[in-house]
């Protein structure tokens, strides 16, 4: 089943079938975000794993798939805004207040760790309804917006928790978070996989989807065709924000507590990820795209990056800027690869 | 060579599938003792665990004391260096929370790997595997110092100024409860408390622009973090007022040479270097066989019971020359019974 959806798609359709009798879909697949991730990944992998002492230990093995959950779960929550053609700075904030609510009503309000999870998800889910609402309401960009509720979101929750952690976590709820499956997998990564498949089935088989990525591809010619974007955009940024929050409860989960400072500052340490993962796996930031696959994909090459990087010692103060240098990077493979597929007649 | 290269290369092959099945163990026989020691960010703070570590590994006979800094002062980034560092056979631990709490699951983590973990700097709130924390009693560090300027301004109702560090950071709230005490107690008045300034940018601008409006409101200033003890200092000399007095902490040399010039009157001296010397040490003991004393006389603070004061001192112009003989003689005293006092060994 593929992952990538987007709106040309149906449009496509007649050229495709006469590009597969040509044989040139082979081509297209070459040339695909998602080969090429899963052939850095291969690559990366073996350059790591001979050249680097407990690359493919036991113990890195775990903590690899569990930091690739978690990546690719803020991957995922800044690409449901993409699909818009929009942004969220606000991820960290929103996962970040959600969690600390999640915290509250474990450790104060003795509330049973399933509705906890619930009212922490309905949380990240308004405050991204309240990004939503103020993108469509306002007409100004998510950028913007959202650069704006990062601070008042981070700024409340300091102020109401007084930096204060929570910690009193179920252990069943924590154990979660540092348990094994199938050897060394950890269960975050099989949920992290889990909402990606859900979120393919979102775009792929249900009609909200396909609304998403149209009101993305082009809004003008979505609302004449009878589909609310402002509501449809709104709703993009309320998913987004529960998928935030999932990304938080897992920190939680793997650090034992609820903490203000799980996402750094302002939940600025999640933006880097957020942008590498679907951007590296496809994502258009002008929307109308939504590569579930890629975004996956692409949260494993960074967690992999990462680790590897660390593990040969090259320096921590060096995977930063040789994850910010892949982004760029990616942004100029991808400029070229749509250069080749217009050149090819293949768009 | 191949031959022995090969399962390496399928494990690699593996990873990139699914990241999980079988996989190989640790590369180090753990026979020899290898300590990181990671700081959570980089902070002047930390500059003399490196000088520490390498201290300890030359006296002790350590394989290695390593110093090692995560690129930004963040908890993720130093969760994922810790787990890169133990997959790389690093044995021992000796860490700066990145936060007291959030920090707790990694450490069991690595105990749990067989690694011992002592905190140093700052403390992990108990429960937790650390084996210890050995720091500096940051809230009477703070009363102490606030004490000292009191006695600086003189006699009469003063105004303090207090600058702070990341209110993340739990020591904050105990150095501004402790700094609210002393005054308290002495009659005076903290008029401000500026907090969340231990950077640069935020420090310079925060206290620059206070000094610039209320600076006849304030008769004198104590900080507990370092960044602003120097961006202080240094608004001091600009002043060229020495009306303000100043009580700072740590030892920059902009506040040292200030303290020596008269525009500031002492500074609060803490012991990373020996923090990080008896850190590696107890961590090397600790993976021999020894084991913590069940009644140890450990301290208690705001986070845990087992709190070791690994020292703190006033100097003023007066000993400014020789507060690094100070710290020597209290890391040789603290080491010269550390041993009998903390652990038990066979």
């Amino acid at each position: 089943m593929p992952l990538s959806y987007d709106t040309s798609s149906a449009a496509a359709l007649p050229a495709a079938t006469s590009a597969l009798r040509s044989g040139l879909p082979r081509s297209r697949i070459f040339i695909s975000n998602e080969f090429g991730l899963i052939l850095l990944i291969v690559i990366f992998a073996l350059v790591f794993g001979t050249m680097t002492h407990g690359f493919t230990s036991h113990f890195n093995l775990f903590t690899l798939g569990r930091n690739t959950a978690v990546n690719i779960m803020i991957g995922l929550s800044m690409m449901t805004v993409i699909v818009t053609g929009g942004l969220n700075l606000a991820v960290g904030a929103i996962g970040v207040c959600a969690a600390m609510l999640c915290g509250y009503a474990l450790q104060v309000l003795h509330l049973p760790w399933p509705i906890a999870l619930l009212l922490a998800l309905a949380l990240g889910a308004a405050l991204g309804a309240v990004n939503g609402f103020a993108v469509v309401r306002t007409g100004l960009h998510s950028f913007i917006i959202t650069l704006a509720t990062m601070s008042i979101f981070y700024g409340v929750m300091i102020f109401l928790t007084r930096a204060e952690a929570y910690r009193n976590i179920p252990f069943g709820f924590v154990h979660f978070g540092s348990m094994k499956v199938l050897g060394d997998v950890s269960p975050l990564l099989l949920l992290a996989l889990a909402v990606a498949l859900a979120l393919a089935a979102l775009y792929r088989g249900s009609v909200l989807g396909r609304e998403m990525l149209a009101t993305g591809a082009r809004r003008e010619a979505a609302e004449l065709s009878g589909i609310r974007t402002g509501r449809i955009i709104t709703l993009c940024h309320m998913l987004s924000g529960a998928l935030a929050t999932v990304a938080a409860l897992m920190l939680v989960a793997r650090n034992g507590a609820a903490i203000p400072s799980m996402a750094g500052q302002l939940g600025q340490d999640w933006l880097l990820p957020a942008f590498l993962a679907p951007v590296l796996g496809g994502a258009v930031l002008n929307g109308g795209k939504a590569p579930v696959f890629g975004t996956c994909l692409g949260a494993a090459l960074v967690s992999m990056l990462t680790s590897g990087l660390l593990l040969m010692q090259l320096g921590a103060f060096w995977v930063q800027t040789f994850l910010g240098l892949l982004l760029l990077l990616a942004m100029f493979l991808d400029k070229a690869r749509r250069s080749y597929l217009a050149y090819r007649n293949l768009a | 060579m191949l031959r022995r290269s090969m399962p390496r290369v399928m494990r690699a092959l593996l990873v990139a599938g699914a990241f999980g099945c079988a996989a190989i163990g640790p590369v180090y026989a753990a026979s020899d003792t290898m300590v990181a020691l990671v700081p959570p960010g980089p902070h002047p703070y930390f500059a003399t665990w490196k000088q520490g570590g390498a201290d300890a590994a030359k006296a002790f006979g350590l394989k290695a004391a390593d110093f090692k800094v995560p690129q930004q002062w963040q908890l993720s980034e130093q969760n994922e260096l810790l787990e890169s560092l133990l997959a790389q056979g690093y044995n021992g631990f000796v860490i700066f929370p990145g936060d007291p709490v959030g920090s707790v699951s990694t450490v069991s983590e690595m105990v749990s790997n067989g690694a011992p973990v002592v905190t140093a700097g700052g403390c992990l709130k108990d429960p937790s595997d650390a084996a210890f924390c050995l720091a500096t009693d940051t809230g009477n560090s703070a009363y102490l110092g606030t004490k000292q300027l009191i006695r600086a301004m003189g006699p009469g109702k003063k105004r303090i100024l207090h600058l702070t560090g990341f209110l993340a950071d739990p020591n904050t709230q105990l150095r501004i409860d402790a700094v609210e005490k002393a005054a308290t107690e002495s009659g005076d008045q903290v008029v401000q408390v500026i907090a969340d300034i231990d950077a640069p940018e935020p420090a310079a601008e925060k206290v620059n622009a206070y000094l610039a409006a209320h600076a006849n409101d304030v008769d004198g200033i104590i900080s507990t973090a370092w960044v602003p003890s120097v961006v202080a200092a240094n608004a001091l000399r600009k002043i060229g007022d020495k009306r303000i007095h100043m009580v700072a902490i740590d030892t920059d040399q902009v506040v040292l040479q200030a303290i020596k010039d008269g525009y500031v009157d002492g500074t609060m001296i803490q012991n990373p270097y020996g923090q990080a010397y008896i850190g590696a040490y107890a961590v090397d003991k600790l993976r021999s066989g020894c084991q913590v004393k069940a009644d140890a006389p450990f301290k208690s603070n705001a986070l845990t019971k087992k709190f070791i004061d690994s020292g703190t001192a006033f100097v003023d112009a007066h000993d400014v020359d020789s507060y690094v003989q100070t710290m020597q003689d209290k890391t040789k005293q603290l080491l010269s019974t550390f041993a009998t006092t903390y652990l038990t060994c066979k």
